[in-house]
């Protein structure tokens, strides 16, 4: 066949990796100036406001960390075990996985109705990199906004009853297994958007219906959660805050931190890859 | 249409659904290089055709090529195609050199590289004075043309431009249909869909003709038009004496119908070589007086298209 | 033979009085979704306690030994509407997101308020398409229970001594229904994504109770509890329900809260709901 020659020698193509991070390159902006952002600010600026009225409670003299029984006063709580509980309360079970939640899904729910996806699709690259350079611009986004919020906090409650040289070990542990999270639950979700046509709905259902279900009960259902990983990796003691958080906490079971890590890095490379997967057999058709 | 060119687009037996509703209905066509038009009414399936051949859509049935190989699935064509969508919708909060410069780094430009193929691209669109305004602040001209840019920025060779004229002002669809002839003069091959015929026409004689999910016509505005020859045919006879043409006309087994309009007679001819062969013997004997104006409005795309559709 | 005018006439029968068109509006987005599978399958879902509860009221009805654990009573029913809470959070999401977020996406509301249309018609026929399934699966399951309870008995006596459960149920499922229809309504008002409503909507609920485990967790008393939108609702409901109130936070705090929720919802409402829209 003779067909028309280009005019010019066509450049390398960019390998998958590289086309992700152009990609991703494309899309942080976007996604650091949208609407979204202002939710994520809302949510993480909630704890960092906790900490500070309860700095500012204490600086007032309310006795918060103490308990006098029988006339003898006794330390209740510290700055560390209140970090911990907001660790566990704030970070874990809410922020992480909602950002999860609400940015995974959009990945390429929000190209397509905003109908800019046609754009990245007619460009030399593989659709499956244009879901993973998204992915990448989400963690980039909500690491970057969570983990201060995280050490604002750290530094305003843990020096009440405790020291910031102390648990600084535990912080930086915390900052690991959130920064996992946010890629764990980011990569589910991912799938999720691809995959299904009312992503949002099905991912609170995972969040707040099946991990919270799967966790209080025994045998082998808590497996199959991202929770069960990643809760093993706290190093705080869990709260008992609720009945649900009670029953859970009878049946919790802790494994090694090398089993999480390796079933932390199964579900995030499995769910991702098949994103991947999803997005690049999927036709996607643009609202008219 | 001439098929000795090999075709830049070939379908083949190609159909597509939504569900129930039938987008392209066993689509066989082959585009040959240069400017073709794709000429439909809104809902003809012209935007299912122009995303399947752009890869955004995967038929149903049948196979789609473009420049030789397959489309679906294979982005390494798309260092040779330049796409123009239809619709609307950009990166508002970016400027249109940020924007440009952005996309074509995904064709594997460097930074540098591409700032200077946007660059090109942007003043060959007449928008170098917009470059660094947010695109949320530009006019649906301005629109159009960054819409423009990206899709010539890393000089495609095959450019599919979906709707490119839609909300230009007169000046600006003019500059653009010029540019659009030009690009084809340097050796690019073009298709543009339009809904408004004369747009095509101004560009090119090459159409393609659809309705109902289905090819109608391909080729030649007037090869087309021969095609449909035993269709009624419209002639305008503006004349002295159109009331005595009418009775020369009236014995002529032709000719299905006449009405009168000021000065002038209008007939609907089956046979139209010969009914153009008697009106030229009747304006050279005069003897209905003199014969001012012989038109057909059935010579634009237009009257093509109804016949067709009928 | 009469001949009948082709062209555009106006319509000239009797024409519903003003006030009434909320009527239609509900209606259309009611079958709308009735339509969906997963809709309908989601509805089926939520009657699966009740399956479960009437089965309890039948064993307990027909086996006296297990009466003393499985006996039906004022907790039963409040408990049944708790657990409805889940259902009413994913059927809000999945019904109100879009009610007025998708109309004000395609611009309808213009065309919407172009006719003989009241603002305050507008939202009530919205308002009514959610609150119509949300009371689908409280206050009819409920009063279903209650019903059964006495057909499995065959003895009115549990009725009599509970008459207030009727009025219970009803205002019960009705703070429910209202509260989520209101706060989803006003959520959809602010925006054009379904989605993005659906996450607020849910941000709300989580974050909520989040600030207020955190403050238990932190103070240890449940004096705090009003900062959750969950937790006032489960308050004002126990207190309606003739149990004791689970927080020591004055059940009247938790109800202004949860009215004063619905008049801010109605209030974003009045200002976002408005045929002319700036687009910029």
């Amino acid at each position: 066949m003779n067909h028309p020659t280009p005019a010019r020698p066509l450049p390398p193509a960019p390998s998958f990796v590289a086309s992700s991070l152009r990609i991703m390159d494309l899309s942080i902006s976007e996604m650091l100036w949208s609407r979204r952002t202002v939710f994520m600010l809302l949510i993480v600026s909630a704890p960092v406001l906790i900490a500070l009225f309860v700095r500012l409670l204490v600086g007032l003299g309310a006795p918060l960390f103490e308990e006098t029984r029988n006339g003898v006063t006794t330390v209740r709580m510290t700055g560390p075990a209140i970090f911990g509980m907001m660790i566990w309360i704030f970070y874990l079970r809410f922020t992480v996985p909602v950002l999860g939640v609400f940015y995974g899904t959009s990945l390429i729910a929000d190209e397509v109705e905003d109908k800019t996806i046609t754009y990245l699709f007619t460009r030399p690259i593989a659709k499956g990199a244009v879901l993973v350079g998204k992915y990448l611009a989400y963690l980039v986004c909500t690491v970057f906004v969570v983990l201060p919020s995280v050490m604002l906090v750290y530094l305003l409650i843990v020096p009440m009853q405790g020291s910031l040289g102390g648990s600084f070990l535990d912080l930086l542990k915390d900052l690991s297994l959130l920064a996992l999270g946010l890629a764990v639950y980011g990569a589910v979700f991912a799938f999720i958007g691809a995959k299904f046509k009312r992503p949002l709905l099905i991912g609170l259902i995972f969040i707040f219906g099946w991990e919270q279900a799967a966790l209080a009960f025994p045998g082998y259902l808590k497996y199959y959660t991202v929770a069960y990983y990643l809760q093993a990796l706290v190093p705080h003691a869990m709260p008992n805050d609720s009945t649900l958080s009670m029953i859970q906490g009878i049946f919790r079971q802790t494994p090694g931190m090398a089993t999480s890590l390796l079933g932390l890095f199964v579900i995030w490379a499995i769910f991702l890859s098949v994103a991947a997967w999803v997005v690049e057999r999927r036709e996607y058709v643009l609202e008219q | 249409m001439s098929t000795t060119a090999t075709p830049i687009v070939s379908a083949e037996k190609v159909s597509k659904w939504y569900g129930q509703v039938i987008g392209l209905n066993d689509v066989s066509v082959a585009v040959p290089p240069g400017i073709t038009g794709l000429l439909g009414p809104n809902g003809a399936g012209k935007s299912t055709f122009m995303k399947l051949i752009t890869g955004q859509l995967a038929p149903n049935k049948g196979s789609i090529k473009v420049l030789g190989e397959p489309i679906w699935r294979n982005p390494h064509l798309y260092y040779q195609i330049g796409f123009c969508p239809e619709q609307d919708a950009f990166y508002e909060r970016m400027t249109g050199l940020e924007w440009v410069t952005a996309l074509v780094r995904l064709n594997g430009l460097g930074e540098k590289e591409a700032n200077e193929a946007a660059i090109r691209a942007l003043t060959v669109v007449d928008l170098m004075e917009a470059a660094n305004k947010k695109i949320g602040a530009y006019s649906k001209g301005m629109r159009q043309r960054v819409k423009l840019a990206q899709s010539i920025v890393h000089d495609p060779q095959l450019l599919i431009l979906d709707e490119p004229l839609a909300g230009m002002d007169p000046i600006a669809r003019r500059k653009t249909i010029r540019m659009i002839r030009e690009w084809a003069r340097n050796g690019k091959s073009i298709i543009v869909s339009s809904h408004i015929l004369h747009e095509i026409e101004s560009m090119t004689a090459n159409i393609l003709l659809i309705n109902n999910g289905r090819i109608l016509a391909e080729g030649d505005v007037h090869a087309i038009r021969d095609l449909i020859d035993e269709h009624p045919h419209t002639v305008y006879v503006r004349a002295d004496n159109p009331r005595g043409l009418a009775r020369d006309f009236i014995d002529r087994t032709d000719v299905r119908s006449m009405r009168f309009e000021e000065g002038a007679v209008v007939v609907e001819t089956g046979k139209p070589d010969a009914f153009y062969t008697r009106v030229t013997e009747l304006a050279a004997s005069g003897e209905y007086g003199t014969i001012e104006e012989v038109t057909s409005p059935d010579d634009n795309l237009q009257a093509v298209f109804q016949y067709l559709v009928k | 033979m009469p001949i009948h005018d082709q062209s555009y006439r106006r319509y000239g029968g009797q024409r519903s009085s003003l006030g009434q068109s909320w009527m239609v509006i509900a209606r259309a987005g009611i079958m709308n979704m009735l339509r969906k599978r997963a809709f309908m399958g989601l509805l089926l879902f939520a009657w699966l306690p009740f399956v479960v509860r009437a089965v309890q009221i039948y064993v307990a009805s027909n086996y006296p030994q297990t009466a003393t654990f499985l006996a039906p009573d004022a907790k039963m029913f409040r408990d049944f509407l708790e657990q409805q809470d889940f259902f009413i959070f994913v059927m809000t999401i999945y019904v109100g997101a879009g009610l007025i977020a998708n109309d004000r996406r395609a611009n309808a509301l213009q065309i919407y308020l172009s006719k003989p249309l009241l603002r305050s018609e507008y939202i009530a026929g919205k308002a009514a398409v959610l609150f119509t399934f949300l009371m689908l699966v409280t206050w009819l399951p409920a009063i279903l229970l209650l019903f059964l309870q006495v057909m499995f008995k065959g003895s009115f006596e549990f009725l009599r001594a509970n008459l207030f459960l009727f009025p219970a149920i009803t205002i019960g499922a009705l703070l429910q229904a209202l509260l989520a229809t209101f706060t989803m309504l006003a959520l959809s008002s602010l925006s054009k994504s379904s989605r993005y409503v659906g996450i607020l909507y849910a941000g709300v609920v989580f974050f909520t109770a989040a600030i207020y485990g955190a403050m238990y967790a932190i103070t240890g008393s449940t004096s705090l509890s009003w900062l959750s939108l969950g937790s006032n609702l489960a308050q004002v409901v126990d207190v309606i329900f003739r149990q004791t109130p689970r927080y020591t936070t004055p059940w009247q705090v938790s109800l202004i809260v949860v009215l004063g929720l619905i008049a801010l919802s109605i209030s974003v409402l009045e200002r976002r709901v408005r045929g002319v829209e700036i687009v910029t």
